[in-house]
């Protein structure tokens, strides 16, 4: 079984928490969800879907054509209706053929305000696939508590309307225990949390936001919005000299005022993990849209050279793993690491099974007083001991000796950056087994990064190809690969271009649109 | 771990250095250890401190210096957090962290080095430099009006402002002691000669005075107005930024409990 629900409305209607209502419905019954968020940057108004798929197989994408739609708002209906390929739902107080539920006129008897009618078309969803109402209702109090009251009784109206003048189209079965559902915000947050993360400093930015959001509301975590990224990502390097794994997370505009810090904290060797969740570019580009634009930016997002990690999750059980990781990669090397991401993946939510565990890899941290202390001290391997307050411990900006101390020696300036960039050949040797990861068999490989993974794996699979996924962009380790197919969604192929200067033959599938790859656009650019 | 002091014979910052030093000793002969002392620098001549100081420190980047404290105390808030700017490092690149710093009283201590110019690099004027001041990019004099840095922790909030001059190295030194006991955000603008580009010493020796701090803040509007009143000038009391955000979580926050019960330093645990 495999269906795509479509519910659109306004912002303002509740469309979201709706698409999230019915992914735990799905979830429920044992089944695989992935729920894609479209809306624009707008509170009140325009329109905006939730894409909610349910599959008995493993997902990771939406699919572009809807076999459901549950419509709140006719001109948002007039807009998705050239992917409807099944039924219809909508609210009677406009005209359209389908299945009219009275949704305003039943939170109007029930004195509710407009955006009720999510729970009234959630109604009208469990008597589409007759479901049990017990089942329903109790998604309501699981997400809301004792406020779950007025939802119910409004689901409830609307879904004794539907069973008083239709029949279900069909019927969900209990294919297994209820699953989890996590959003790639939840993910990453809860991944750097159990890689020892205490410290969490970010300004607001789409789609990077959830993930200040779902941290500050963690009593165990200082979270905290400061006057801007560049603040931010300050605040971050302050906890981490001062001992304490902190992280920031932005998107592409907010990343670039970041970048003069990352530098800091590559000369420093302070530990630095930044979220760069890309959208739309270039500038302010569609704010609310998918793109990956800035795979060139996050690689070499700073003046100068310096070792570095870059990380991209392909998956939202990937976001989790990888943030840790990463996490304890900036500690062990004392370096700047990014977590590259993208808005479909940190925004779309998914069942997945996650639990909270220490991943936490220690370092030996000096914290004793007792004499001057060698931040800086050459070693073989170009690692130093870190050391923080109240040791005697100097970071600097500026070129230094061992101890921290301002130099323009030539001879140390030469030994220093020797000491720092060896760092990045001992990274490149940790994470060679796990900087790729290949999928399926074929007699073609399609190489693809981020959530577009998930459309590409599941056309792959029917198709015959193998596909291939950097998980580590920096350093970066060649495929064994003599060509490949490699889809992205950027204009020029960037991951291409990479794999062509790495030697690798390619074909460019692109797209640009804001909108993420479906499995059904694929099939068609790739069979 | 000694470094050869590498400003112009004659500089402000000489007299700024020698006030700091003797603040570490005070706060070692209380038994604090030095350890505890943390001080961040920024970009411009200011930013050699650390370098001469043998205690934890941070030399940042151009403006930089605030988020950094302000990092740090919330990941220690045992420790004693100050740092010294100048007056391009603060007032112009880092004006947003300065103001905002201000406006959350966050528990830390900022020396500013207000020369009024670019001495680093060579000469260009300052949000400090005085209107009509002929500089290597205003050759036909500063079109700007100056900033008065005192004025702006005032408005935007802070609870200890006041002002120190180079040439007075025991008044200096004490109104930093008395800056990083503070708690709460804690200013100091350091009137400082730029002996090469802005030789103000003559100037400052004739003119500044020791004030008494004002009783009210429409006083302290006007006394931290006067740009040559000297010592502390205002001082208030508030909750600090890192009492108002630990006490709500369930983190380690034993030392802003400790400080909120007693104005004096414990010895190190």
């Amino acid at each position: 079984m495999d269906l795509n629900v479509c519910i659109v409305g306004a912002a303002g209607d509740g469309v979201k928490e709706a698409g999230e209502l019915a992914a735990e419905l799905f979830a429920h019954f044992g089944y695989s969800v992935f729920v894609y968020q479209e809306y624009q940057s707008i509170i009140r108004g325009g329109h905006n879907a939730s894409i909610v798929r349910m599959s008995d197989r493993e997902i990771n994408s939406h699919r572009k054509y809807f076999d459901l739609m549950i419509c709140l708002e006719d001109y948002a209906y007039e807009l998705y209706r050239p992917y409807l390929r099944g039924d219809l739902i909508y609210d009677t107080k406009f005209k359209c053929g389908g299945i009219g539920i009275p949704m305003t006129e039943i939170i109007k008897e029930e004195q509710e305000p407009n955006i009720f009618r999510n729970a009234a078309s959630l109604g009208a969803l469990a008597a589409y696939l007759d479901i049990e109402f017990d089942i329903l209702e109790r998604i309501f109090s699981d997400r809301f508590g004792a406020r779950a009251k007025d939802d119910i009784t409004i689901a409830k109206a609307a879904y004794e309307y539907y069973r008083s003048r239709y029949d279900p189209k069909m019927r969900l079965e209990k294919i297994g225990r209820r699953k989890k559902l996590v959003s790639g915000a939840v993910a990453i947050a809860e991944g750097l949390i159990s890689a020892g993360l205490t410290h969490f400093y970010a300004y607001p930015m789409t789609p990077a936001s959830p993930i200040l959001h779902y941290l500050i509301k963690k009593r165990e975590i200082v979270a905290y919005q400061p006057e801007s990224e560049i603040a931010a990502v300050g605040m971050a390097i302050g906890s981490a000299y001062a001992g304490k794994r902190s992280a920031t997370g932005t998107s592409g505009g907010g990343f670039a005022l970041m970048a003069e810090s990352i530098s800091l904290a590559g000369m420093a060797e302070i530990p630095l993990l930044v979220i760069e969740a890309q959208r739309t570019s270039p500038s302010t580009g569609m704010a609310t849209y998918h793109g990956q634009e800035d795979l060139y930016f996050a690689m070499h997002p700073a003046h100068g050279e310096f070792p570095m990690a870059v990380a991209c999750p392909y998956s939202v059980e990937e976001a989790f793993y990888l943030s840790a990781e990463l996490m304890n990669i900036a500690w062990k090397y004392q370096i700047p690491a990014i977590l590259l991401t993208d808005k479909n993946l940190v925004e779309s939510y998914k069942t997945a099974e996650i639990e909270r565990t220490n991943l936490i890899e220690e370092i030996e941290i000096v914290k004793s007083s007792e004499g001057e202390y060698m931040r800086y001290e050459v070693t073989e391997s170009g690692i130093s001991k870190y050391a923080v307050p109240p040791a005697i411990v100097k970071a600097n900006s500026n070129e230094h000796d061992e101890f921290g101390i301002t130099t323009d020696d030539a001879s140390v300036r030469t030994q220093m950056h020797e000491k720092r960039m060896l760092k990045e050949n001992l990274l490149r040797e940790d994470i060679r087994d796990r900087a790729w990861k290949f999928f399926l068999k074929g007699k073609d490989t399609i190489v693809t990064w981020g959530s577009t993974f998930g459309p590409v794996y599941e056309v792959a699979e029917e198709l015959g190809y193998r596909v291939a996924v950097p998980r580590y962009l920096r350093p970066f380790i060649k495929p064994g690969l003599a060509h490949a197919v490699v889809v992205e969604q950027n204009y020029t192929g960037q991951l291409a271009k990479l794999l062509e200067m790495h030697g690798v033959e390619v074909k460019r599938v692109n797209k640009w649109d804001g909108r993420p790859f479906t499995p059904d656009e694929l099939r068609e650019l790739l069979g | 771990m000694k470094s050869k002091i590498e400003w112009c014979p004659g500089c402000g910052n000489f007299g700024i250095l020698k006030a700091f030093r003797r603040v570490i000793e005070r706060l070692e002969s209380e038994g604090v250890k030095r350890g505890r002392i943390v001080s961040v620098a920024g970009i411009g001549c200011h930013g050699r401190m650390p370098d001469y100081l043998d205690i934890p420190t941070f030399h940042t980047i151009h403006g930089r210096v605030l988020p950094l404290m302000t990092g740090i105390k919330l990941a220690n808030p045992e420790l004693l957090v100050s740092g010294f700017s100048g007056d391009g490092d603060a007032l112009n690149e880092g004006m947003e962290h300065f103001i905002h710093a201000a406006k959350r009283n966050t528990d830390v201590a900022l020396f500013l080095h207000n020369n009024q110019v670019f001495g680093l690099t060579t000469g260009q004027f300052t949000a400090t430099t005085p209107r009509g001041k002929k500089t290597r990019t205003t050759p036909a004099g500063n079109p700007e009006w100056p900033i008065n840095p005192a004025l702006i922790a005032l408005v935007s909030g802070a609870t200890f402002i006041a002002r120190g001059f180079a040439g007075n190295v025991s008044q200096l030194s004490d109104l930093m002691y008395d800056a990083i006991k503070h708690r709460g955000f804690a200013f100091v603008e350091i009137l400082q000669p730029c002996i090469t580009f802005n030789n103000t010493w003559d100037y400052y020796r004739e003119n500044v005075y020791v004030a008494e701090p004002a009783e009210s803040f429409d006083e302290a509007l006007k006394l931290v107005s006067d740009g040559v009143a000297t010592g502390l000038l205002f001082r208030t009391e508030k909750q600090t930024f890192e009492e108002t955000l630990l006490n709500s979580l369930r983190v380690p926050k034993k030392s802003c409990e400790r400080d909120m019960r007693s104005r004096e330093f414990h010895s190190d645990p």
